[in-house]
């Protein structure tokens, strides 16, 4: 296969936006169908150059000026996380209509994010993944300037941390190449300035922020495209923090810390979750909680952990695609939803969540303590969504960008996909594994039947098979009139009257009276813009003196 | 000559061609060739005279035809800074040039700096506030039309006049002049209630970064002051002359076109602010990674003030919006693929 | 010895620029400063370069002593820390011309440093453009000067600028609305 394979993900959603803006400004909107047959493309290219290879594809075009080449590649990593981007972005593309400008926002943005994760260095990266953050904010934009969006000093600095990690690396080991960087350039000191970029670009905060927060828009058109591409990116870097650590993080505390960032983040996302008022504002948490638990088990640092977290993110990028489609209103598809959601057995999610604690438990030390946490945080979560079915739906967004039964069938699919959680593992995650801890071997044992860990062998056909057919057993007997939807009380109320105060007293600080005069910034600008000579020798004087120093 | 201030030149004369193409037909081409056309001709003559002491007369002889143009201001007000960049600038070189121990050397440094920072109008030399707002071209073409030449031949100059102490030591000025310029401008560009002095105030923090990539002393920082100067002559300049050109019926308006010039404004990839800040940070850290952490910290402070900018262009139509988004589409091109121009540059 | 009286004389001319607020006073002392500046060019780099200053230097003096206020108004009431500088100015440039540093061209040094600082410093503390364009005229002359310090010898060019310069500054007009 010629190396010029790899940029058919990149450049066939680029070349879908270029038509879509061209016959769009000739009054003709192709958005819909155009857009999807990119997105579809730039899915079935990746798929096509993965699978025909099954490894790495490598194109380099030269330097572009700022130490880097233009070097693209396929691997593994790129595949796992080019499908967790790709296909959810193309479904919503191909089911919701809207205007030419925001598919053309869309495709360079899934572009954007291709180019991200081809991306064979970290500078290039950083531009890459810097370029999707501000297209990301332009495509929310058009949408609904006044509805929630990320922030974009977070983003920006985000990529910018990124960037500065690059060029970093260019310094230390003469290369940003993810393949090329010598481990020793991988100094505690760089990897904290990756691990910044990577909560950073993913928001991986125990409060509410973005990942939330576009949930709660009037129209979900955009949100679902902005977390499709942007959320997974930052894990992106967490996985490729391991092939530039050889396989590891350069400091034990590096996985501690972030697994405790990921901790927090999940039960901060599962506390709002279960106190939520309505049940677009729980699935809302959804996303976020996912990302707690995938970033606890990949920064735990071992094989398992790493394939626990790869196949919750894949989850979670199911979830982008059928939350966005949903309509908020109470029936069976809601239900699939909420119990898909937060691992009810025998879904894809529960197995996720299990191979991720005892992963926490197989890594040991602190890590198990974490473990036990991510157990309590998942319980909550359960609770939380049995609580969830009685609640109202919520404002409801716009009845023809929802599509029930495409989201039905996404919930119901991740939840019968448990007793395939091996095989998944295997042709998906394993590969994973295996390209950035290449002395794991193969990744993950087992079969296409079975997970083997260090401590434990999971059955997860015939396991979770009996359950999945005891639960659809149960459904035929019962229907849906078990379902009972009387709203019940929060397990516990968040402490948002506190946070409120604290956030009114920053809001309301000012200079203490007595120092105004001191610092009163109009007149400091005054005395500059003056053009006051005095003051211009004066600075003559205070450099002439420094400089004798 | 430096190749960078022949690139430089010929970026001015695109953006003049830009402003004399794009602007709305209701401003005036006669006077706007004029103006751009005196000035592009000091551009020009800074950049190809053979010595020091004729840049500083070419730039004394501008400084006195800019204050003489229209202008409610008063004439000697406007001309101190200039002045007083010549004659620092003056006294720098015949320090230089002078025998004599080494902190005449220093001293010539401090002057060479001064005098950069005078002539450009930045802090702490900011020229004073050009109070007529239908000037919209006087009070930032120093800044924003004639600086860049004019700091690339200065510091080009400096170089060969100063050795390696004294060279250091003008670097490190740079770099403490810049770095003021870029917490000043960051911070004023933002928090000030004028929109036309967040502009002024935006082009200063600009300043900053290229102050920073210029006495870095090595070739990333070169590369960085060298794109950073392509943002503001052809992206910030024509975003801000249509800014002004938008008129008092302008409002402010939030729509993608404001949000995609503040991502330009602010640096963001993809357009070339980001790839001048990859260098920048690449050319700080092979000298001191804490300068370089400074500066990202600072790239921060962009934000909100370009937040702001953008929403000033109100919503561009015809003419202005086909020359905004050729701005915006050579930034994301030079952005992406800088080597050209910097091959240009022989940097 | 010839040199250094050259200087004393710019400085005194310069001075007299920073002094003067009538035309007769700028005049004088821009036909001083440049007298002395031609001097020192004409025995340090040659007659082509030392006429030139003495043309744009007289040219702009002429120009100076028919537009502006009237009258000498040397040293007004007021006027002492002028006086002050100009002594200052011309100590320290003495100080650093003959002291400090070394090499030939201690009087064209003390002349460049002088009447560079005094012509900058008039310009800093005026508004009136005549005044402010007198400092200019002979700020100009000063920084073409300097050139003879630049390797392989002085170049006509930078004193032909400065000329025309310095009469072209005297000559430009200023719209009385812009002159407040």
């Amino acid at each position: 296969m010629p190396s010029a394979a790899v940029l058919g993900p990149v450049v066939l959603p680029l070349i879908a936006s270029g038509v879509i803006a061209a016959f769009g400004l000739a009054r003709i909107d192709l958005g819909r169908p155009v857009a999807a047959v990119g997105a579809w493309s730039s899915v079935l290219a990746l798929g096509v150059v993965w699978l025909t290879l099954r490894s790495s594809l490598e194109l380099a075009l030269g330097q572009l000026g700022y130490g880097s080449a233009f070097d693209l590649r396929i691997d593994a990593v790129t595949f796992a996380f080019g499908l967790m981007i790709s296909i959810p972005t193309a479904v919503l593309l191909s089911l919701q209509p809207r205007a030419w400008p925001d598919s053309v926002l869309a495709m360079l943005g899934l572009t954007s994010a291709m180019a991200a994760l081809e991306a064979g260095g970290v500078v290039l990266t950083a531009i890459a993944g810097g370029t999707a953050a501000t297209l990301a904010m332009v495509l929310l934009d058009t949408e609904d300037p006044r509805a929630p969006r990320p922030s974009w000093g977070l983003l920006l600095a985000g990529w910018l941390a990124l960037a500065w990690l690059g060029v970093i690396f260019q310094v230390s080991g003469g290369t940003a190449v993810y393949a090329a960087v010598p481990v020793t350039a991988v100094s505690v000191s760089a990897f904290a300035l990756l691990a910044v970029a990577a909560v950073l670009a993913s928001c991986l905060f125990p409060w509410r922020t973005w990942p939330a927060q576009l949930w709660s828009r009037p129209s979900l058109r955009s949100a679902g495209v902005v977390t499709a591409t942007l959320y997974p990116l930052g894990f992106y870097l967490l996985v490729r923090g391991y092939e530039l650590g050889g396989g590891r993080y350069p400091h034990a505390a590096f996985n501690v810390a972030l697994a405790v960032i990921g901790a927090a983040t999940a039960l901060g996302a599962g506390a709002r979750a279960q106190a939520a008022a309505t049940r677009r504002e729980f699935l809302g948490e959804v996303i976020s909680g996912f990302g707690g638990f995938a970033l606890i088990a990949i920064s735990l640092g071992t094989p398992l952990g790493l394939a626990a977290g790869i196949v919750l993110l894949a989850t979670a990028a199911a979830f982008v695609a059928c939350l966005a489609l949903l309509p908020d209103r109470t029936g069976i598809g809601s239900l699939l939803a909420v119990a898909a959601a937060v691992g009810l057995p025998p879904g894809i999610s529960f197995g996720g969540r299990v191979i991720g604690i005892e992963a926490t438990f197989e890594a040991g030390d602190l890590l198990g303590l974490i473990g036990i946490a991510g157990a309590a945080v998942w319980a909550v979560w359960m609770v939380g969504a049995a609580r969830a079915i009685g609640l109202p739906g919520g404002r409801g967004h716009p009845a023809n960008e929802t599509f029930p039964r495409v989201a039905m069938a996404i919930a119901l699919a991740t939840l019968i996909a448990g007793p395939a959680l091996a095989l998944f593992q295997l042709g998906f995650a394993s590969p994973v594994v295996a390209e950035v801890m290449p002395q794991s071997g193969i990744g993950v044992g087992g079969g296409v039947t079975s997970l083997v860990t260090v401590s434990s062998v999971l059955p997860v056909v015939s396991l979770l098979t009996p359950l999945l057919l005891i639960g659809v057993g149960i459904y035929l007997l019962s229907g849906s009139s078990a379902v009972r939807t009387q709203a019940r009380p929060a397990i516990f109320a968040l402490p948002t009257a506190g946070v409120e105060r604290v956030r009114a007293a920053i809001a309301t600080a000012a200079i203490p009276e007595q120092y105004r005069s001191i610092l009163d910034l109009r007149e400091l600008e005054a005395a500059a813009v003056g053009g006051r000579p005095v003051l211009w020798l004066a600075a003559v004087i205070a450099l002439a003196f420094a400089v004798t120093r | 000559m430096p190749p960078e201030s022949i690139l430089l030149s010929a970026f001015a004369a695109l953006t003049l061609a830009f402003a004399l193409v794009f602007a709305p037909r209701a401003v005036s081409r006669r006077s706007l060739a004029v103006r751009g056309g005196v000035g592009l001709g000091a551009i020009i003559a800074i950049a190809v005279v053979p010595n020091l002491d004729l840049a500083l007369l070419v730039l004394l002889a501008i400084g006195v035809v800019d204050a003489a143009s229209a202008g409610a201001r008063g004439f000697g007000a406007r001309l101190r800074a200039p002045v007083l960049a010549v004659g620092l600038l003056t006294l720098a070189g015949l320090l230089a040039r002078a025998e004599g121990p080494d902190v005449l050397a220093r001293f010539a440094a401090v002057g060479l700096g001064a005098g950069l920072a005078a002539a450009v109008g930045v802090m702490p030399y900011l020229h004073p506030v050009e109070p007529d707002r239908s000037q919209p071209w006087s009070s930032t073409a120093w800044l924003a039309f004639i600086g860049p030449v004019l700091a690339v031949v200065l510091v080009a100059r400096g170089e060969n006049l100063l050795g390696p102490d004294a060279g250091g030591v003008f670097g490190a000025i740079l770099i403490g002049i810049g770095l003021l310029n870029v917490a000043w401008g960051g911070v004023a560009a933002w928090l000030t209630d004028d929109v036309d002095a967040a502009w002024r105030y935006s082009f200063i923090a600009d300043w900053g970064l290229v102050l920073c990539g210029l006495g870095l002393t090595i070739v990333d920082g070169r590369r960085a002051a060298l794109l950073l100067l392509f943002t503001i002559v052809v992206g910030r300049l024509p975003l801000y002359v249509a800014s002004r050109l938008a008129g008092r019926e302008k409002t402010v308006t939030e729509r993608p076109i404001n949000l995609v010039v503040a991502a330009s404004l602010a640096g963001a990839a993809p357009f070339a602010g980001f790839a001048a800040r990859i260098l920048l940070l690449r050319s700080a850290t092979q000298l001191a990674w804490p300068l370089a952490l400074v500066l990202a910290l600072g790239m921060l402070l962009w934000l909100p003030g370009s937040y702001r900018l953008g929403q000033s262009l109100g919503l561009p139509r015809g003419r202005t919006a086909a020359g905004i988004l050729i701005v915006l589409a050579l930034n994301i091109v030079v952005g992406l693929y800088p080597l050209p121009i910097l091959g240009v540059a022989r940097l | 010895m010839t040199e250094i009286a050259a200087g004393l004389v710019a400085w005194v001319g310069a001075s007299l620029v920073v002094l003067s607020d009538g035309r007769r006073g700028l005049a004088l002392g821009m036909a001083m400063a440049t007298a002395g500046l031609a001097a020192i060019v004409w025995a340090d780099v040659g007659p082509v370069p030392a006429v030139l200053v003495a043309i744009g230097g007289a040219a702009a003096a002429g120009r100076r002593l028919t537009s502006g206020p009237a009258g000498w108004n040397v040293m007004p009431g007021g006027s002492t820390p002028r006086f002050i500088l100009c002594v200052a100015a011309g100590l320290l440039a003495a100080w650093v011309a003959f002291g400090v540093t070394g090499g030939h061209g201690p009087g064209l040094r003390f002349a460049a440093i002088s009447v560079v600082g005094l012509s900058v410093a008039r310009v800093l503390f005026t508004t009136a453009p005549e005044t402010v364009l007198s400092g200019v005229s002979v700020l100009a002359l000063a920084v073409a000067t300097i050139s003879e310090f630049e390797q392989g010898g002085a170049e006509p060019w930078p004193f032909l600028a400065a000329a025309l310069i310095a009469a072209g500054a005297s000559w430009i007009p200023i719209r009385a609305a812009d002159a407040a």
